[in-house]
Protein backbone atom coordinates (compact mmCIF):
# COMPACT_ATOMS: atom_id res chain seq x y z
CA UNK A 1 0.00 0.00 0.00
CA UNK A 2 1.45 3.34 -0.99
CA UNK A 3 0.54 6.91 -0.06
CA UNK A 4 -1.42 7.25 -3.20
CA UNK A 5 -3.64 4.32 -2.37
CA UNK A 6 -7.25 5.57 -2.43
CA UNK A 7 -7.90 4.24 1.10
CA UNK A 8 -5.09 6.44 2.45
CA UNK A 9 -6.55 9.41 0.64
CA UNK A 10 -9.97 8.66 2.12
CA UNK A 11 -8.39 8.62 5.58
CA UNK A 12 -6.49 11.88 5.02
CA UNK A 13 -9.56 13.61 3.65
CA UNK A 14 -11.61 12.29 6.56
CA UNK A 15 -9.00 13.60 9.01
CA UNK A 16 -9.14 17.06 7.41
CA UNK A 17 -12.91 17.15 7.83
CA UNK A 18 -12.50 16.15 11.50
CA UNK A 19 -10.04 18.96 12.21
CA UNK A 20 -12.42 21.44 10.58
CA UNK A 21 -14.95 20.70 13.33
CA UNK A 22 -12.54 22.41 15.75
CA UNK A 23 -13.04 25.70 13.88
CA UNK A 24 -16.54 25.73 15.35
CA UNK A 25 -15.02 26.86 18.66
CA UNK A 26 -13.74 30.13 17.16
CA UNK A 27 -16.98 32.17 17.44
CA UNK A 28 -16.78 31.58 21.19
CA UNK A 29 -13.41 33.31 21.52
CA UNK A 30 -15.08 36.25 23.21
CA UNK A 31 -17.88 34.46 25.05
CA UNK A 32 -16.91 33.96 28.67
CA UNK A 33 -19.88 34.92 30.77
CA UNK A 34 -21.79 32.24 32.60
CA UNK A 35 -25.08 34.13 32.86
CA UNK A 36 -28.29 32.13 32.64
CA UNK A 37 -29.29 34.04 29.50
CA UNK A 38 -26.01 33.20 27.74
CA UNK A 39 -26.64 29.51 28.41
CA UNK A 40 -30.25 29.81 27.20
CA UNK A 41 -29.25 31.52 23.95
CA UNK A 42 -26.28 29.23 23.27
CA UNK A 43 -28.52 26.19 23.90
CA UNK A 44 -31.07 27.64 21.49
CA UNK A 45 -28.47 28.06 18.71
CA UNK A 46 -27.11 24.54 19.31
CA UNK A 47 -30.68 23.15 19.28
CA UNK A 48 -31.49 24.87 15.97
CA UNK A 49 -28.29 23.66 14.30
CA UNK A 50 -28.86 20.09 15.52
CA UNK A 51 -32.52 20.06 14.43
CA UNK A 52 -31.50 21.37 11.01
CA UNK A 53 -28.80 18.71 10.76
CA UNK A 54 -31.30 16.00 11.71
CA UNK A 55 -33.71 17.20 8.97
CA UNK A 56 -30.86 16.66 6.49
CA UNK A 57 -29.99 13.26 7.97
CA UNK A 58 -33.62 12.09 7.89
CA UNK A 59 -33.91 13.12 4.24
CA UNK A 60 -30.72 11.23 3.38
CA UNK A 61 -31.57 8.14 5.46
CA UNK A 62 -35.08 7.82 4.07
CA UNK A 63 -33.64 7.88 0.53
CA UNK A 64 -31.84 4.63 1.44
CA UNK A 65 -34.85 3.14 3.26
CA UNK A 66 -37.74 4.58 5.31
CA UNK A 67 -38.31 1.67 7.68
CA UNK A 68 -34.61 1.19 8.38
CA UNK A 69 -34.30 4.90 9.17
CA UNK A 70 -37.29 4.72 11.52
CA UNK A 71 -35.81 1.72 13.36
CA UNK A 72 -32.56 3.70 13.61
CA UNK A 73 -34.46 6.66 15.14
CA UNK A 74 -35.96 4.39 17.83
CA UNK A 75 -32.49 2.96 18.57
CA UNK A 76 -31.08 6.50 18.81
CA UNK A 77 -33.72 7.47 21.38
CA UNK A 78 -33.03 4.29 23.37
CA UNK A 79 -29.30 5.02 23.24
CA UNK A 80 -29.71 8.50 24.76
CA UNK A 81 -32.09 7.20 27.43
CA UNK A 82 -29.52 4.56 28.41
CA UNK A 83 -26.62 7.03 28.35
CA UNK A 84 -28.55 9.44 30.57
CA UNK A 85 -29.36 6.68 33.03
CA UNK A 86 -25.68 5.75 33.15
CA UNK A 87 -24.58 9.37 33.67
CA UNK A 88 -27.20 9.84 36.42
CA UNK A 89 -25.62 7.07 38.43
CA UNK A 90 -22.03 8.29 38.01
CA UNK A 91 -20.44 11.53 39.08
CA UNK A 92 -18.87 13.08 35.97
CA UNK A 93 -16.44 15.92 35.38
CA UNK A 94 -15.27 17.37 32.06
CA UNK A 95 -12.32 19.69 32.65
CA UNK A 96 -13.65 22.46 34.91
CA UNK A 97 -17.28 21.52 34.32
CA UNK A 98 -19.09 19.48 36.98
CA UNK A 99 -22.49 18.10 37.97
CA UNK A 100 -25.55 18.58 35.76
CA UNK A 101 -23.54 20.81 33.40
CA UNK A 102 -20.90 18.11 32.91
CA UNK A 103 -23.67 15.62 32.18
CA UNK A 104 -25.01 17.83 29.41
CA UNK A 105 -21.53 18.39 27.96
CA UNK A 106 -20.81 14.65 27.90
CA UNK A 107 -24.18 13.92 26.34
CA UNK A 108 -23.70 16.35 23.47
CA UNK A 109 -20.17 15.09 22.82
CA UNK A 110 -21.49 11.51 22.88
CA UNK A 111 -24.36 12.34 20.50
CA UNK A 112 -22.14 14.17 18.04
CA UNK A 113 -19.46 11.46 18.18
CA UNK A 114 -21.97 8.70 17.53
CA UNK A 115 -23.47 10.67 14.67
CA UNK A 116 -19.97 10.95 13.14
CA UNK A 117 -19.86 7.16 12.79
CA UNK A 118 -22.83 7.35 10.44
CA UNK A 119 -21.28 10.30 8.61
CA UNK A 120 -17.98 8.45 8.25
CA UNK A 121 -19.78 5.54 6.61
CA UNK A 122 -21.59 8.01 4.34
CA UNK A 123 -18.26 9.59 3.33
CA UNK A 124 -16.62 6.22 2.65
CA UNK A 125 -19.52 4.97 0.53
CA UNK A 126 -19.70 8.18 -1.47
CA UNK A 127 -15.96 7.99 -2.21
CA UNK A 128 -16.57 4.48 -3.50
CA UNK A 129 -18.57 6.09 -6.29
CA UNK A 130 -15.33 7.44 -7.73
CA UNK A 131 -12.38 9.52 -6.56
CA UNK A 132 -12.85 12.38 -9.02
CA UNK A 133 -15.24 14.22 -6.75
CA UNK A 134 -13.26 13.34 -3.63
CA UNK A 135 -11.77 16.77 -2.99
CA UNK A 136 -15.13 18.45 -3.50
CA UNK A 137 -16.88 16.06 -1.10
CA UNK A 138 -14.13 16.66 1.45
CA UNK A 139 -14.46 20.44 1.33
CA UNK A 140 -18.24 20.13 1.59
CA UNK A 141 -18.10 17.86 4.62
CA UNK A 142 -15.35 19.90 6.29
CA UNK A 143 -17.43 23.07 6.01
CA UNK A 144 -20.54 21.16 7.09
CA UNK A 145 -18.69 20.02 10.24
CA UNK A 146 -18.02 23.57 11.41
CA UNK A 147 -21.60 24.24 12.65
CA UNK A 148 -21.43 20.92 14.49
CA UNK A 149 -18.37 22.27 16.29
CA UNK A 150 -20.37 25.43 16.98
CA UNK A 151 -23.16 23.33 18.54
CA UNK A 152 -20.71 21.52 20.83
CA UNK A 153 -18.87 24.71 21.78
CA UNK A 154 -22.18 26.51 22.42
CA UNK A 155 -22.97 23.93 25.08
CA UNK A 156 -19.44 23.74 26.57
CA UNK A 157 -18.20 27.31 26.51
CA UNK A 158 -20.88 29.08 28.62
CA UNK A 159 -20.39 26.41 31.28
CA UNK A 160 -16.77 27.41 31.78
CA UNK A 161 -14.85 25.15 29.36
CA UNK A 162 -11.70 26.65 27.81
CA UNK A 163 -11.59 27.47 24.10
CA UNK A 164 -8.96 24.78 23.62
CA UNK A 165 -11.11 22.07 25.17
CA UNK A 166 -14.11 23.24 23.08
CA UNK A 167 -12.01 22.82 19.94
CA UNK A 168 -10.46 19.58 21.21
CA UNK A 169 -13.78 17.90 22.00
CA UNK A 170 -15.25 19.16 18.72
CA UNK A 171 -12.42 17.47 16.79
CA UNK A 172 -12.75 14.37 18.97
CA UNK A 173 -16.44 14.12 18.07
CA UNK A 174 -15.52 13.93 14.37
CA UNK A 175 -12.69 11.39 14.69
CA UNK A 176 -15.01 8.49 13.81
CA UNK A 177 -15.36 10.06 10.35
CA UNK A 178 -11.88 9.14 9.04
CA UNK A 179 -11.91 5.92 11.07
CA UNK A 180 -15.22 4.72 9.61
CA UNK A 181 -14.68 6.16 6.13
CA UNK A 182 -11.81 3.77 5.33
CA UNK A 183 -13.57 0.43 6.02
CA UNK A 184 -16.77 1.83 4.48
CA UNK A 185 -14.80 2.71 1.34
CA UNK A 186 -13.03 -0.65 1.16
CA UNK A 187 -16.09 -2.78 1.96
CA UNK A 188 -18.81 -0.57 0.57
CA UNK A 189 -21.16 -3.43 -0.24
CA UNK A 190 -21.07 -4.66 3.34
CA UNK A 191 -21.54 -1.21 4.88
CA UNK A 192 -24.16 0.31 2.64
CA UNK A 193 -27.14 -1.71 3.99
CA UNK A 194 -26.30 -0.47 7.51
CA UNK A 195 -26.29 3.16 6.40
CA UNK A 196 -30.00 4.04 6.85
CA UNK A 197 -29.99 2.51 10.35
CA UNK A 198 -26.92 4.55 11.28
CA UNK A 199 -28.28 7.76 9.81
CA UNK A 200 -31.67 7.27 11.50
CA UNK A 201 -29.87 6.53 14.78
CA UNK A 202 -27.91 9.79 14.51
CA UNK A 203 -31.03 11.82 13.66
CA UNK A 204 -33.09 10.27 16.48
CA UNK A 205 -30.32 10.80 19.03
CA UNK A 206 -29.88 14.45 17.98
CA UNK A 207 -33.59 15.32 18.04
CA UNK A 208 -34.02 13.57 21.38
CA UNK A 209 -31.00 15.37 22.87
CA UNK A 210 -32.42 18.72 21.68
CA UNK A 211 -35.89 18.03 23.11
CA UNK A 212 -34.86 16.40 26.37
CA UNK A 213 -31.86 18.53 27.37
CA UNK A 214 -31.22 21.69 25.36
CA UNK A 215 -34.72 23.16 24.96
CA UNK A 216 -36.05 22.63 28.50
CA UNK A 217 -33.00 24.43 29.89
CA UNK A 218 -33.22 27.20 27.27
CA UNK A 219 -36.92 27.83 27.98
CA UNK A 220 -36.22 27.68 31.73
CA UNK A 221 -33.50 30.33 31.57
CA UNK A 222 -34.45 32.68 28.73
CA UNK A 223 -37.51 34.54 27.43
CA UNK A 224 -39.71 32.30 25.29
CA UNK A 225 -39.96 34.42 22.08
CA UNK A 226 -36.19 35.03 21.91
CA UNK A 227 -35.35 31.37 22.44
CA UNK A 228 -37.95 30.46 19.79
CA UNK A 229 -36.47 32.95 17.33
CA UNK A 230 -32.89 31.75 17.87
CA UNK A 231 -33.81 28.07 17.46
CA UNK A 232 -35.91 28.68 14.31
CA UNK A 233 -33.43 31.00 12.64
CA UNK A 234 -30.42 28.75 13.28
CA UNK A 235 -32.45 25.78 12.01
CA UNK A 236 -33.23 27.70 8.80
CA UNK A 237 -29.56 28.73 8.49
CA UNK A 238 -28.54 25.06 8.77
CA UNK A 239 -31.07 24.01 6.10
CA UNK A 240 -29.79 26.73 3.78
CA UNK A 241 -26.23 25.73 4.50
CA UNK A 242 -26.90 22.06 3.68
CA UNK A 243 -28.72 23.00 0.49
CA UNK A 244 -25.69 24.85 -0.84
CA UNK A 245 -23.21 22.04 -0.06
CA UNK B 1 -61.94 15.56 -9.25
CA UNK B 2 -60.51 19.04 -9.81
CA UNK B 3 -57.49 19.71 -7.57
CA UNK B 4 -59.27 22.59 -5.82
CA UNK B 5 -62.24 20.37 -4.91
CA UNK B 6 -59.92 17.59 -3.76
CA UNK B 7 -58.10 20.11 -1.60
CA UNK B 8 -61.39 21.44 -0.20
CA UNK B 9 -62.38 17.89 0.74
CA UNK B 10 -59.00 16.97 2.27
CA UNK B 11 -58.56 20.17 4.26
CA UNK B 12 -62.18 20.10 5.48
CA UNK B 13 -61.71 16.53 6.71
CA UNK B 14 -58.46 17.59 8.43
CA UNK B 15 -60.19 20.51 10.17
CA UNK B 16 -63.20 18.32 10.98
CA UNK B 17 -60.93 15.73 12.64
CA UNK B 18 -60.57 18.24 15.48
CA UNK B 19 -63.97 17.05 16.75
CA UNK B 20 -62.45 13.63 17.57
CA UNK B 21 -60.37 15.46 20.16
CA UNK B 22 -63.53 15.96 22.23
CA UNK B 23 -63.97 12.19 22.72
CA UNK B 24 -61.70 11.81 25.79
CA UNK B 25 -63.88 14.43 27.52
CA UNK B 26 -67.16 12.57 26.99
CA UNK B 27 -66.75 10.40 30.07
CA UNK B 28 -64.73 12.71 32.25
CA UNK B 29 -65.07 16.32 33.31
CA UNK B 30 -61.33 17.03 33.45
CA UNK B 31 -58.36 15.30 31.94
CA UNK B 32 -55.06 14.81 33.80
CA UNK B 33 -52.31 17.39 33.22
CA UNK B 34 -49.94 14.66 32.03
CA UNK B 35 -52.35 13.80 29.20
CA UNK B 36 -52.37 17.43 28.11
CA UNK B 37 -48.57 17.39 28.07
CA UNK B 38 -48.58 14.20 26.00
CA UNK B 39 -51.15 15.66 23.59
CA UNK B 40 -48.99 18.77 23.14
CA UNK B 41 -45.91 16.61 22.50
CA UNK B 42 -47.75 14.45 19.95
CA UNK B 43 -48.97 17.56 18.11
CA UNK B 44 -45.44 19.04 18.24
CA UNK B 45 -43.82 15.91 16.77
CA UNK B 46 -46.33 15.76 13.90
CA UNK B 47 -45.79 19.46 13.12
CA UNK B 48 -41.99 19.02 13.11
CA UNK B 49 -42.43 16.02 10.81
CA UNK B 50 -44.64 18.09 8.50
CA UNK B 51 -42.00 20.86 8.42
CA UNK B 52 -39.36 18.22 7.64
CA UNK B 53 -41.43 16.78 4.77
CA UNK B 54 -41.89 20.24 3.26
CA UNK B 55 -38.15 20.94 3.54
CA UNK B 56 -37.34 17.62 1.86
CA UNK B 57 -39.80 18.35 -0.95
CA UNK B 58 -38.09 21.69 -1.53
CA UNK B 59 -34.48 20.66 -1.08
CA UNK B 60 -33.61 20.55 -4.77
CA UNK B 61 -35.46 23.75 -5.57
CA UNK B 62 -34.50 27.31 -4.71
CA UNK B 63 -32.92 27.11 -1.23
CA UNK B 64 -32.47 30.87 -0.88
CA UNK B 65 -36.14 31.58 -1.61
CA UNK B 66 -37.20 28.77 0.70
CA UNK B 67 -35.05 30.20 3.51
CA UNK B 68 -36.39 33.69 2.84
CA UNK B 69 -39.97 32.38 3.13
CA UNK B 70 -39.06 30.47 6.30
CA UNK B 71 -37.65 33.59 7.97
CA UNK B 72 -40.84 35.45 6.98
CA UNK B 73 -42.96 32.65 8.49
CA UNK B 74 -41.03 32.82 11.78
CA UNK B 75 -41.24 36.61 11.94
CA UNK B 76 -44.94 36.58 11.02
CA UNK B 77 -45.89 34.41 14.00
CA UNK B 78 -43.47 36.29 16.27
CA UNK B 79 -45.11 39.54 15.22
CA UNK B 80 -48.74 38.32 15.57
CA UNK B 81 -47.98 37.07 19.08
CA UNK B 82 -46.40 40.40 19.93
CA UNK B 83 -49.22 42.64 18.67
CA UNK B 84 -51.91 40.43 20.21
CA UNK B 85 -49.96 40.43 23.48
CA UNK B 86 -49.93 36.62 23.61
CA UNK B 87 -46.16 36.11 23.58
CA UNK B 88 -46.04 34.29 26.91
CA UNK B 89 -49.61 33.00 26.96
CA UNK B 90 -50.10 29.59 28.57
CA UNK B 91 -52.65 28.02 26.21
CA UNK B 92 -53.52 25.18 28.59
CA UNK B 93 -54.83 27.00 31.68
CA UNK B 94 -57.71 25.05 33.19
CA UNK B 95 -60.16 26.85 35.55
CA UNK B 96 -59.20 30.28 34.27
CA UNK B 97 -62.42 32.26 33.89
CA UNK B 98 -61.09 35.66 32.73
CA UNK B 99 -63.04 36.56 29.55
CA UNK B 100 -59.92 38.02 27.91
CA UNK B 101 -58.17 34.68 28.28
CA UNK B 102 -60.97 32.96 26.36
CA UNK B 103 -60.60 35.32 23.40
CA UNK B 104 -56.81 35.08 23.44
CA UNK B 105 -56.83 31.27 23.40
CA UNK B 106 -59.25 31.17 20.47
CA UNK B 107 -57.30 33.84 18.56
CA UNK B 108 -53.97 32.04 19.01
CA UNK B 109 -55.52 28.71 18.02
CA UNK B 110 -57.06 30.26 14.90
CA UNK B 111 -53.71 31.79 13.85
CA UNK B 112 -51.98 28.50 14.53
CA UNK B 113 -54.50 26.68 12.30
CA UNK B 114 -54.09 29.26 9.53
CA UNK B 115 -50.33 28.52 9.20
CA UNK B 116 -51.11 24.83 8.94
CA UNK B 117 -53.54 25.64 6.13
CA UNK B 118 -50.64 27.18 4.20
CA UNK B 119 -48.73 23.89 4.68
CA UNK B 120 -51.62 21.84 3.23
CA UNK B 121 -52.07 24.25 0.29
CA UNK B 122 -48.36 24.19 -0.59
CA UNK B 123 -48.18 20.39 -0.33
CA UNK B 124 -51.18 20.04 -2.65
CA UNK B 125 -49.44 22.29 -5.18
CA UNK B 126 -46.38 19.99 -5.08
CA UNK B 127 -48.46 16.87 -5.83
CA UNK B 128 -51.83 15.39 -4.93
CA UNK B 129 -50.35 12.47 -2.90
CA UNK B 130 -48.16 14.92 -0.97
CA UNK B 131 -51.25 17.09 -0.33
CA UNK B 132 -53.08 14.05 1.03
CA UNK B 133 -50.10 13.18 3.22
CA UNK B 134 -50.03 16.72 4.63
CA UNK B 135 -53.80 16.81 5.19
CA UNK B 136 -53.62 13.49 7.07
CA UNK B 137 -50.66 14.72 9.15
CA UNK B 138 -52.31 18.01 10.07
CA UNK B 139 -55.68 16.29 10.58
CA UNK B 140 -54.22 13.72 13.01
CA UNK B 141 -52.35 16.50 14.79
CA UNK B 142 -55.64 18.45 15.12
CA UNK B 143 -57.04 15.68 17.34
CA UNK B 144 -54.74 16.15 20.39
CA UNK B 145 -54.95 19.92 19.89
CA UNK B 146 -58.75 19.62 19.87
CA UNK B 147 -58.61 17.68 23.13
CA UNK B 148 -56.61 20.45 24.80
CA UNK B 149 -58.81 23.26 23.51
CA UNK B 150 -61.96 21.39 24.54
CA UNK B 151 -60.49 20.78 28.00
CA UNK B 152 -59.73 24.49 28.39
CA UNK B 153 -63.18 25.58 27.15
CA UNK B 154 -64.91 22.93 29.24
CA UNK B 155 -63.12 24.12 32.39
CA UNK B 156 -64.58 27.56 31.67
CA UNK B 157 -68.07 26.05 32.05
CA UNK B 158 -68.87 25.48 28.37
CA UNK B 159 -70.92 22.44 27.38
CA UNK B 160 -68.96 19.72 25.54
CA UNK B 161 -70.97 20.11 22.31
CA UNK B 162 -70.29 23.84 22.19
CA UNK B 163 -66.61 23.36 23.07
CA UNK B 164 -66.19 20.79 20.29
CA UNK B 165 -67.98 23.08 17.83
CA UNK B 166 -65.79 26.02 18.74
CA UNK B 167 -62.64 23.88 18.44
CA UNK B 168 -63.64 22.91 14.89
CA UNK B 169 -64.57 26.54 14.11
CA UNK B 170 -61.10 27.69 15.24
CA UNK B 171 -59.66 25.40 12.54
CA UNK B 172 -61.92 26.56 9.69
CA UNK B 173 -59.21 29.07 8.76
CA UNK B 174 -57.09 26.04 7.86
CA UNK B 175 -59.43 25.23 4.94
CA UNK B 176 -59.53 28.84 3.78
CA UNK B 177 -55.75 29.33 3.91
CA UNK B 178 -55.18 25.96 2.20
CA UNK B 179 -57.40 27.02 -0.72
CA UNK B 180 -55.98 30.55 -0.97
CA UNK B 181 -52.36 29.35 -0.80
CA UNK B 182 -52.98 26.62 -3.34
CA UNK B 183 -54.71 29.08 -5.69
CA UNK B 184 -51.91 31.62 -5.45
CA UNK B 185 -49.12 29.08 -5.90
CA UNK B 186 -50.81 27.42 -8.87
CA UNK B 187 -51.35 30.83 -10.48
CA UNK B 188 -47.78 31.94 -9.77
CA UNK B 189 -45.58 28.81 -9.47
CA UNK B 190 -42.53 31.00 -8.82
CA UNK B 191 -43.96 31.58 -5.33
CA UNK B 192 -43.88 27.88 -4.41
CA UNK B 193 -40.45 27.77 -2.68
CA UNK B 194 -41.14 30.89 -0.61
CA UNK B 195 -44.64 29.68 0.32
CA UNK B 196 -43.23 26.29 1.37
CA UNK B 197 -40.58 28.09 3.39
CA UNK B 198 -43.25 30.22 5.05
CA UNK B 199 -45.09 27.06 6.17
CA UNK B 200 -41.83 25.47 7.43
CA UNK B 201 -40.80 28.55 9.43
CA UNK B 202 -44.19 29.14 11.00
CA UNK B 203 -44.72 25.46 11.91
CA UNK B 204 -41.34 25.28 13.64
CA UNK B 205 -41.75 28.54 15.51
CA UNK B 206 -45.27 27.53 16.66
CA UNK B 207 -43.96 24.23 18.02
CA UNK B 208 -41.23 26.03 19.92
CA UNK B 209 -43.22 28.80 21.57
CA UNK B 210 -46.76 27.41 21.84
CA UNK B 211 -46.40 23.68 22.40
CA UNK B 212 -43.08 22.69 23.98
CA UNK B 213 -42.60 25.12 26.93
CA UNK B 214 -45.98 24.24 28.51
CA UNK B 215 -45.69 20.54 27.82
CA UNK B 216 -42.34 20.32 29.64
CA UNK B 217 -44.05 21.50 32.81
CA UNK B 218 -47.03 19.21 32.31
CA UNK B 219 -45.31 15.89 31.72
CA UNK B 220 -41.53 16.31 32.19
CA UNK B 221 -38.85 16.74 29.55
CA UNK B 222 -38.02 13.04 29.02
CA UNK B 223 -41.62 11.95 28.33
CA UNK B 224 -42.12 14.90 26.01
CA UNK B 225 -38.87 14.18 24.14
CA UNK B 226 -39.78 10.49 23.62
CA UNK B 227 -43.31 11.25 22.36
CA UNK B 228 -42.21 14.14 20.11
CA UNK B 229 -39.22 12.31 18.57
CA UNK B 230 -41.17 9.12 17.88
CA UNK B 231 -44.13 11.07 16.41
CA UNK B 232 -41.74 12.99 14.17
CA UNK B 233 -39.97 9.77 13.14
CA UNK B 234 -43.29 8.14 12.30
CA UNK B 235 -44.18 11.05 10.04
CA UNK B 236 -40.78 10.85 8.30
CA UNK B 237 -41.60 7.20 7.60
CA UNK B 238 -45.15 8.02 6.44
CA UNK B 239 -43.81 10.66 4.05
CA UNK B 240 -41.76 7.92 2.32
CA UNK B 241 -44.60 5.40 2.26
CA UNK B 242 -46.94 8.07 0.81
CA UNK B 243 -44.81 8.33 -2.32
Amino acid sequence: MSWSHPAVLVFVYGAITAVATGLGALPFLFVRSLSARTIAYANAVAAGLMLGASFGLAAEGSDYGGWQTFVGVLLGVAFILATRRFLDRHEVEVGDVRGADARRVLLIVAVMTVHSFAEGVAIGSSFAGGMTLAALITVAIAVHNIPEGVAISAVMRPRGASLLSCAGWSIFSSLPQPLMAVPAYLFVDAFRPALPYGIGFAAGAMVFMVLAELLPEAFGKGPRPIVGLLVSLSLIAMLLFQAFL
Amino acid sequence: MAPTLTLLLYSSLAAGATILGALPLVRRERIPTRWIGGANALAAGLMLGAAYALSKAGRHGQPAELAFGAVLGVLFIFWTHRVSDTENLDLNRLSESDPVYGYQVLLVNALHAASEGVAIGVAMAVSTPFGLFMAVSIGVHNIPEGTILCAVLRSRGMRLGEAAGLAVAANVGQVLLALVTHGLVVAAPAMLPAAGGFAIGSLIYLVLVELLPESYRQAGATTIAVVTTVAMGALVLLSEVAK
